[in-house]
Parts: structure tokens; sequence; C-alpha cells
């Protein structure tokens, strides 16, 4: 297995960089340069733009020009962005990262969960008014126009319902009188979730060691005392109405988007599911007696579990794009909305930073996919 | 040894398929019974209703199946009437099967150990962990297979090994009486051979009873008492290993015996049945073997035969039983 | 009893020929057992007609040949792109008599452009689907045929590719340079379908490389590239014909986002329609429903269809989806 798993990481390496040197060469097949940019202003004498070229580095035989950028992106220097100046474009990313990162997270986990349930759910019950229903549902979120998609569930719940507001990440009213950053609030808001995930994690990790009559109340009573702790802590830190402010401006971007994502899992289950259920191991288990949830649960969703797995695969690159455009619609300041900014405004050092960013996120979680399948399939934990 | 206790009693069996095209009568009013610790063939040609008989036992049917008359008794108890979940008491504990073409019957992501485990943690609540282990390790050595490959993958295992595994979960109960649906085709012959003398041993040894069903006479023979020949759904004749093999009376059967060369004795001619066995979405009217029966006169066109007995303990369906006009 | 057995010679076209029927009412029966091909297909030729219908009701060059008096469509007032309809007051306007999806902010017909548009879709679909297919077929017969290094140099190259982002390096590529219909064609068919398609085939193709027709074509002196190409591809078709559906299907969704974007230069498109109503700001209002609905529509309709029928079809590729 580990050897299969070194595999994957060395080819994740090779492509990010193959994926560095195409970035830059997409970026620099651009006509002009980035002095011209600088110095459009006529008034300015032809030896300076030299001079600018020169000091620049321009002038560099383009191979050299691109090591240099490839090799500073490793250091952490990724150039100064033009749009946004003097900020530098790791100081942008470090910002905005974070964002993109709790949306893509959020969205692939639930409707990874959300699809795996509901479409082996489905599956068993073929032929049904629901069966029916349910595929209708999942082809029409599948196919549909994914901006507008995002503005209808804006004129939902934002303009309609009022439940949530219709977009962007604060309300900057809110924030006129803070003495800390969205970023801190939102940072703090990712590590309180994520440490109430973990326990509850181990809490039901240790369950299953413990007698079964005490497995439900332990999973329930971590449930409850994790979100008690939560917000036990937002209530006392003084910023609870801040940190409102960012999770209601949450909640519609990530709803989108994981609706939107739900369908394919889901579609892709139910099928798996319907050839799984074929497999002569299913005949077995029904002959051994096994009850239906059973056969359903251990047996056909545990098998039909590896290629739906499998599947996310293709499924990242969609969510990766549906994140950018969900950002987009929800003016939601990620990376996703900084690319198109930044391309749309030619602003060069920031696009290619992003864009590079992108990739990795996609090789990242193409490379966590390969780790999980690994695990999940003894075939290939013991070869 | 073997008395009047009848494990399974079928009567009168008759199945369907719903087809595209229409009702396709998998199995027509077929009645046998096994007793305990008696192992008995069933054999036939590809599509004569052999499997379709043994899933129909443990009512595994599929969702366009239907079981329209007859009963399946098992230790006196109808199959037939009862409910998928009052069925699955009976599964795996009191009749249990060994699958045709195992090499996937076993589920890839679960290591075997937990596949047996599964069924009995079901049927024997009763026991404990250390018993339920003890077991796993006495059916292995019982198949001939080293307990310590329990904790594997199946697909750690060669194909011999999956059979032997498959035959040690299908005794993991102790059923009453186990069905072997040509568990050893997909093997090479030297595996075989080997896989038939251990499951006559151990049906022998747990006076077990056992239905192994094959196209394959001679292997039917090593390892039956007595023998049921189907035929296009029907069965034509059953009785003694013995008595088929040297009486036979249905004219398919007698085709049959002598298709198969004997190595020793003189040389006989090769008996062809010519023809093909009929379309089960319309089968002939009267005797479905008339078509290709060299005996066949008017009344086999017209009347079914009746399933009774011939001789003493032989069962045939047939008109002209020994071919006699 | 005997019969003289009379052979017929009968020409090998039209034994092919009948098999070939045969084998299309086989596979119509199949695809036809599952309503939503049907539904698909139907959404397919309902809007291959509404494009049709354009140039009839604009029939401009008809009128000049003096086919007909005039147009039903008044080009100057109903022409996608630089129609104006000085009658009306106010643009955008809602539907009424005589535009029946009323008119955008800058005073052209709305249902002109989306019927208008159709073409562009159908043929962006089209060029992407083909440019896809070619590449992803040829790819996953190759490697699964010749297996070895040049299988893996191939898969390294289909990793790479399936890695990419699509919708960012579509962006930054629009932003960058000038990308027309067929460039954006082009580029998403090098782009975003053909590493799954060349997965798939490929998986296909290894199980029909056992085969022994091929061993025997192998055995009668044929070549590599005769093999692939006369004996693996026929057998591919089907499965390759499947993913195509879902390849036009993601070619029209990068396209209508790419434009609403203002990243593409087409001229007209739905995706461009709804990019028409973001720039004057009426986006976020829903009381002009005209201007979003029906492009939104018409973009997610005819993808569905798309899958839907790519659906349906792998129901006959596959059987073991069938119901019986």
């Amino acid at each position: 297995m580990w050897i299969y798993l070194g595999k994957r990481f060395v080819l994740m390496l090779f492509t990010l960089l193959l994926f560095q040197i195409i970035t830059y060469l997409l970026m620099d097949a651009q006509p002009g340069d980035v002095a011209d940019l600088l110095t459009m202003n006529p008034d300015i004498p032809p030896g300076e733009v030299q001079r600018l070229r020169q000091e620049l580095g321009l002038d560099r035989p383009p191979v050299e020009r691109m090591i240099n950028w490839i090799a500073n992106f490793y250091r952490g220097n990724l150039g100064v962005s033009f749009t946004e100046y003097p900020r530098t474009v790791s100081d942008i990313i470090k910002e905005r990262l974070p964002r993109t990162i709790v949306l893509f997270v959020t969205a692939n986990v639930v409707a990874f969960w959300t699809g795996f349930v509901t479409g082996k759910i489905l599956a068993w019950k073929r032929g049904t008014a629901l069966e029916y229903g349910s595929t209708i549902v999942g082809v029409t979120l599948y196919t549909i126009f994914l901006p507008w998609f995002a503005l209808m569930m804006i004129w939902l719940f934002a303009v309609t319902l009022d439940w949530f507001p219709p977009g962007k990440f604060i309300d900057p009213m809110k924030w006129l009188t803070a003495e800390v950053s969205t970023n801190y609030i939102f940072l703090r808001i990712i590590y309180t979730t994520l440490a109430a995930l973990v326990f509850i994690f181990l809490c039901f990790l240790l369950s299953n060691r413990i007698p079964r009559r005490f497995r439900f109340p332990l999973r329930l009573g971590s449930v409850v005392l994790a979100i008690a702790g939560v917000l036990l802590y937002w209530a006392t830190s003084g910023y609870a109405d801040l940190a409102w402010d960012i999770v209601s401006h949450l909640v519609l971007p990530v709803g989108t988007l994981t609706i939107y994502a739900y369908a394919g899992t889901m579609l892709l289950m139910r099928t798996t599911m319907l050839e799984t259920l074929r497999e002569d191991y299913i005949l077995t288990a029904k002959a051994k007696g096994l009850p239906d949830k059973m056969v359903r649960d251990k047996h056909a969703a545990r098998n039909a579990l590896l290629p739906v797995w499998t599947g996310l695969v293709f499924s990242i690159v969609g969510s990766v794009g549906g994140g950018v455009i969900t950002e987009t619609v929800f003016s939601w300041p990620g990376i996703g909305l900084t690319l198109l900014r930044a391309s749309t405004a030619e602003d060069i050092p920031l696009a290619m930073g992003v864009l590079t960013i992108l990739g990795i996120l996609t090789l990242v979680s193409h490379l966590i996919v390969d780790i999980g399948y690994a695990f999940l399939d003894p075939r290939i934990r013991y070869a | 040894m073997t008395n009047n206790d009848k494990v399974l009693e079928v009567k009168n069996l008759t199945m369907h398929y719903m087809t595209r095209k229409g009702p396709v009568y998998a199995i027509d009013d077929v009645s046998f019974y096994v007793r305990r610790g008696e192992s008995i063939g069933l054999v036939g040609e590809s599509g004569c209703g052999k499997t379709s008989v043994a899933i129909s036992l443990m009512k595994l049917l599929p969702d366009n199946a239907e079981i329209i008359n007859g009963e399946i008794l098992i230790n006196g108890h109808d199959l037939v009437p009862l409910s998928d979940a009052e069925v699955r008491k009976f599964r795996w504990r009191h009749i249990s099967m060994v699958f045709q073409a195992a090499m996937n019957a076993m589920n890839p992501v679960y290591t075997v150990e937990e596949q047996i485990l599964e069924a009995m943690r079901l049927h024997r609540p009763e026991m404990s962990d250390k018993e339920m282990d003890e077991k796993i390790d006495h059916l292995f050595e019982l198949v001939g297979l080293d307990p310590a490959f329990k904790s594997q993958y199946p697909h750690q295992y060669s194909g011999g090994m999956r059979q032997r595994a498959i035959i040690a979960m299908a005794l993991s109960c102790d059923p009453d009486i186990i069905i072997a649906d040509e568990p050893t085709t997909a093997l090479d012959v030297i595996v075989q051979d080997q896989l038939l003398q251990k499951v006559r041993d151990i049906q022998r040894q747990l006076n077990m009873a056992m239905i192994y069903i094959s196209h394959d006479i001679a292997v039917i023979a090593e390892v039956s008492e007595r023998v049921g020949v189907m035929y296009a759904g029907q069965l034509a004749e059953m009785a003694s290993t013995e008595a088929i093999f040297h009486h036979p009376i249905h004219p398919y059967t007698m085709g049959l015996m002598s298709a198969f060369p004997s190595i020793v004795g003189p040389k006989t001619e090769l008996v062809q049945l010519p023809g093909e066995p009929p379309d089960l979405l319309n089968p002939p009217p009267g005797c479905r073997f008339h078509p290709r029966c060299p005996y066949a006169t008017d009344i086999c066109r017209e009347k079914p035969p009746e399933f009774k007995e011939h001789a003493e303990n032989h069962y045939a369906a047939c008109w002209h039983p020994g071919g006699e006009s | 009893m005997t019969a003289e057995a009379q052979v017929v010679q009968v020409p090998l076209w039209r034994v092919r020929l009948g098999l070939f029927a045969k084998a299309m009412r086989t596979n119509w029966a199949l695809f036809t057992e599952n309503p939503i091909g049907l539904l698909g297909l139907g959404v397919i030729i309902f809007f291959g007609l509404f494009a049709l219908c354009h140039p009839i009701l604009i029939a401009t060059d008809k009128v000049t040949f003096g086919l007909v008096d005039k147009p039903i469509w008044d080009p100057v007032i109903y022409d996608p792109v630089s129609g104006f309809d000085m009658e009306i007051a106010f643009h955008p306007s809602p539907p009424s008599a005589t535009h029946l999806l009323g008119t955008d902010p800058l005073g052209r017909d709305v249902l002109s452009q989306l019927m208008f548009s159709t073409r562009y879709e159908f043929a962006l679909g089209l060029i992407a689907a083909i440019v896809t297919m070619t590449i992803a077929t040829t790819i996953g017969a190759v490697s699964a045929y010749f297996g070895g290094i040049t299988d893996m140099i191939l898969m390294r190259i289909v990793n790479l590719v399936m890695m990419v982002p699509t919708l960012p390096i579509l962006i930054v590529l629009g932003a960058m340079m000038e990308i027309g219909m067929l460039e954006l064609a082009i580029i998403i068919g090098l782009l975003s379908g053909f590493s799954g398609t060349a997965i798939v085939v490929k998986s296909q193709a290894l199980t029909v490389k056992v085969r022994p027709y091929i061993e025997a074509a192998r055995i009668a002196g044929g070549g590599h590239f005769h093999i692939i190409f006369k004996h693996m591809m026929p057998n591919l078709m089907p499965i390759a014909l499947l993913y195509m559906m879902f390849i036009v299907n993601g070619a029209i969704a990068y396209e209508a986002v790419l434009s609403f974007f203002g990243l593409t230069e087409i001229e007209m498109s739905w995706g461009l329609m709804i990019n028409t109503t973001q720039y004057f700001g009426y986006l976020l209002r829903f009381d002009t429903w005209w201007l979003l609905f029906p492009a939104s529509a018409a973009i997610s309709l005819l993808c569905a269809a798309f899958y839907l029928v790519g659906r349906a079809l792998d129901e006959v590729v596959n059987p073991r989806l069938r119901k019986r």
C-alpha cells in the first residue's frame, strides 16, 4: 500500500511542477509585458522603460525567468499584486485561502456523505415513485446552471424569506467598531468547529469499544456537548454577534455549493449500488439470512463506496469551478472570486499565484482521495 | 444411518420467471424429498431448472420470479407462505448453500472470518465469542484450510481455498441440509477431485443432508446415494444412484447414461440425443421430452405423464418407461 | 425426409445492413425502456427545431431573393445582436404581443436571442465532443493495445489533464486572450472531458483486446493500427457515444459560465444574455424575470437533455443496469 501511495505522491509533485510551468507559459504568452503595463504613461522617457525592464529582470531568457518564478514561489515570494498594491500576493492569498478551503471542504464532505446515504437508500427502493422523483431532482440539480441556481437561492432565502444576507462576507456596519479583524474571528470559528468535530469523532471511535447499550447515549451526548461547548465559547467571548455575522454570510454559499455537489454523488451512488446489488456476494449475504438493512449497508453500500469514492476524483475539478462561481455570485471574497477579479483586471502576479494555489488545492484533494481509497479497499491495502 | 425422518420435502413446486415476453415456467410440478443424513444429486443440462430449484428452496428468488404453487417443507415447516422476514430464520441455520462459481461469493472488503462470524452472530447468539472463534478454527480444519488464514481477505486466497472457505461458511451454523450448486465447476480437475472427496467426507462425518447439483453425471455418482434427473423444469426420474445408472427408466436418462462412455468393458455405440432442450416460454404440449424421444407416441404428445413409482423407490414421469412401447 | 437446402447468395453489404438494422432496433427498444431517454431526446429535438426557426423567422436573404415579401421578424427590430425596438419606451420591457419574452436592456428581443444562440450551443457541444472523443478513444485504445511504456506515458498524461482545474484555467485564458466560439470549443474539448472518457475507453478496450477475434486478426497478419481502428474501435463506439453526451453537457455549461463572466468573444449566447443582464444591474432584480429566466432555463434544459440521453444510453451499453 505504501508503495502505491508513494507513487501517487511523487506523481502529484510532478504534476504540480508541470502545472506551474504551464501557468507561467500561459501568462507569459500574453502580448506585451509587465513593464509596458507599468509604463503606460507616455511621459516616461523610452530609456526608462528599458531600464525598468532590466531592473525587473524581464530581459532575461524566458526559461530563466520561469525557473526564477517557480523558485520564488516555493520561497513564499509570490510577487506583489497590481490591483491591491502594495499588498503582496502571498498576503492576499493567506487572507482569502482559508475561506475558500472552508467552503470547499464543507461542501464536498457534506455533499459526499448525504449523496452516499441517499443514493444507497434510493437504489434499494428501485421502481418506486420516490426513486423516480429523486432521480429527477438529482438530474435537475446536477445539470442546472449554477449561477442561476445560486441566484435562485438568494432570491428564496435572502430576498423572499430574509433568513440570510444576500452576499458578501460581512455586513460592514457591524464591524465599524470592532477591535479585531474579520479573519481573526473567522479563524476562531474554524478552530472551534474543528475542535468540536474532533471531539465528536473521538467519542464515536471510543463508542465502538464499549458495550452496545451505551453507544447511542455516548454518541448523542458527545454531539450535544460539542455544540454546547462551541456556543458557550462564543457567548462568553464577547464577539458573538460578529461571529454570527460571518456565519450567517457563510450559510448560503456553502449551502448552494453543497446542494450542487450533492447531486453528482447521489446519482453515481444509485447507479453503482444497482450494479453492486447484482454481485454474487449479495446473494450469499441474503442466503445467510441477514436482514435487508444489513445486506444493503454492510455488504452492498460498502462495496459501492469504492467506485463512488473514485468518482470524487472527477467531481473535484467540478467543485473547484463550482466554488469559483459560487463565490462570484455571492460576492464572497475567497480565492475563486480573487482569481476572477485578478484575471479581468490583468493583475498578473495575483492571477498566477491564485491559479497555482487552486491547482495545488485540486492536486492535494486528489491525493487525499487516493489515500482514502487505499484505506478503503483491502485489495490495495493488502495487495 | 438414514431413517425416514425427512429433512426436506418438496411437493408440487411450481415457479415461474416473468420476462418481457411472458412467463417462463422454470420449475413445473417438482416433488422430491431428502432424508436426514442423506445425500442426493440433482442432474440435468444447463437451463433444466436445477439452479432454480436450489434458489427456490431458500426462497432467494429475484424480483421477477414467483412460486405459484407447491410446498417446501423444512423439518415439517412450509416455507412457501412465509414472509421474507420469517424465511430468514431458516436460512443458513437449517438450510444453507454453496454457490456455483463461488469466486465472488465472498465480499471482498471483509475478512473471511468476519463473513462467517456475521452469520453465526445472527443464528447462534448463544455462543460466546470464544466459542465462535474455536468453531471457525474447527471448520477450517474440517475443510482442509489452515485456520491462520481466517483473518485474511478473499482476494488473498486461491480459487480452491475460496471454495473451501465457502463450504466452511455454509457449515458454520450446523444446518440440517446443505445445497451444493456445482461447487467445483470453476476449478481445475485436480482440485475438483480433492474437494469432492472432502465434501463427501464432511457430509458423512456430520451426518448432514445434502443436495448436490451438477451437470456432470460422474461427479454426482461419486457423492450421491439417490439421484434426480431434471429436464426442462421437471423431474424426469428419481432413484438410487445404482438404479439410475444401471436400470434407467426415462428415455432421457437412458440417453444420458449412454452418452457417458465407459473406459472399461466393450465399446458401445454412443447414443446421441438429437435436438435441444425446449424453450420454456412455450414448452411443448404433453411430455416435454417428446420431440427428442425415440419412443414417443401420440399420448406422449398430448398428455404430460405423471411422476410416479415404477419400481421400488424408483420414480419416473414417462408413458413408456424403459423404452417399451 | 430430405429437402435440398438451397444456398442463396446474399451480398455482404445486405447482410451487414440487416444486422445493423436489427441492432438498432434492439438498442432503440432498450433505449426507450427508460422514459428519461425519450424525454432527453425530445428536448434536444425541440431545441434543434428551435434553432431552425430563427433563420426562417428572420429570413432577410429570402427577402433579397424575392421569396417572401417581408420576414415575420423585421431584422431591424429583432436582430439578436443589433436589433432595437423604438416603439417601446423603456428597455428592458416585459413580455408583450410583439416581444413574446420581452426585450433586454439594450432593446433586443429576448426570444430572438434565445433562438439565435441555440445553433452556437449545438455547434460548440458538437465540436468539443468530437475533439474529446477523437483524442480520448485513440489514447484509450492505443494505451490498452500496446500496454507497457506507451500505456504508462499516456496514462500519466491523462492523469495530468485530469488534475487541472478546468474553470480557473478557462477564466485566465478568457481574460488574457480573446476566445471565440471555435477556440473555446477546442479548449474545452482538450481540457475538460477527456481524462474520464480515456480511462473508461481504455477499460473497455482492455476487455476487447482479449477477445478471440483480435487474436485472429493478428494471426491473419493485421498490422497494429489496422487492428485498433478496424476491430477495436467499433466496439468502443457505444461507450464513446455515451460519454459524448456528457461532454456536450459540460461544454454548454462551461461556455455559459464563461460568457456570464464576460470572458468570451462570442457575439451572442445564452450565457452572454445573462452577462448583459448583470452588466446593466438587473441580475438581482427578480421583477425582470424574463432577462434571467429564459436563458438560464434554456442552458439547464439542454444540459439536462444531453445528460438524460447519456444516462439512457448507459442502460443500453451497460447490461447490468437493465431492469430485467
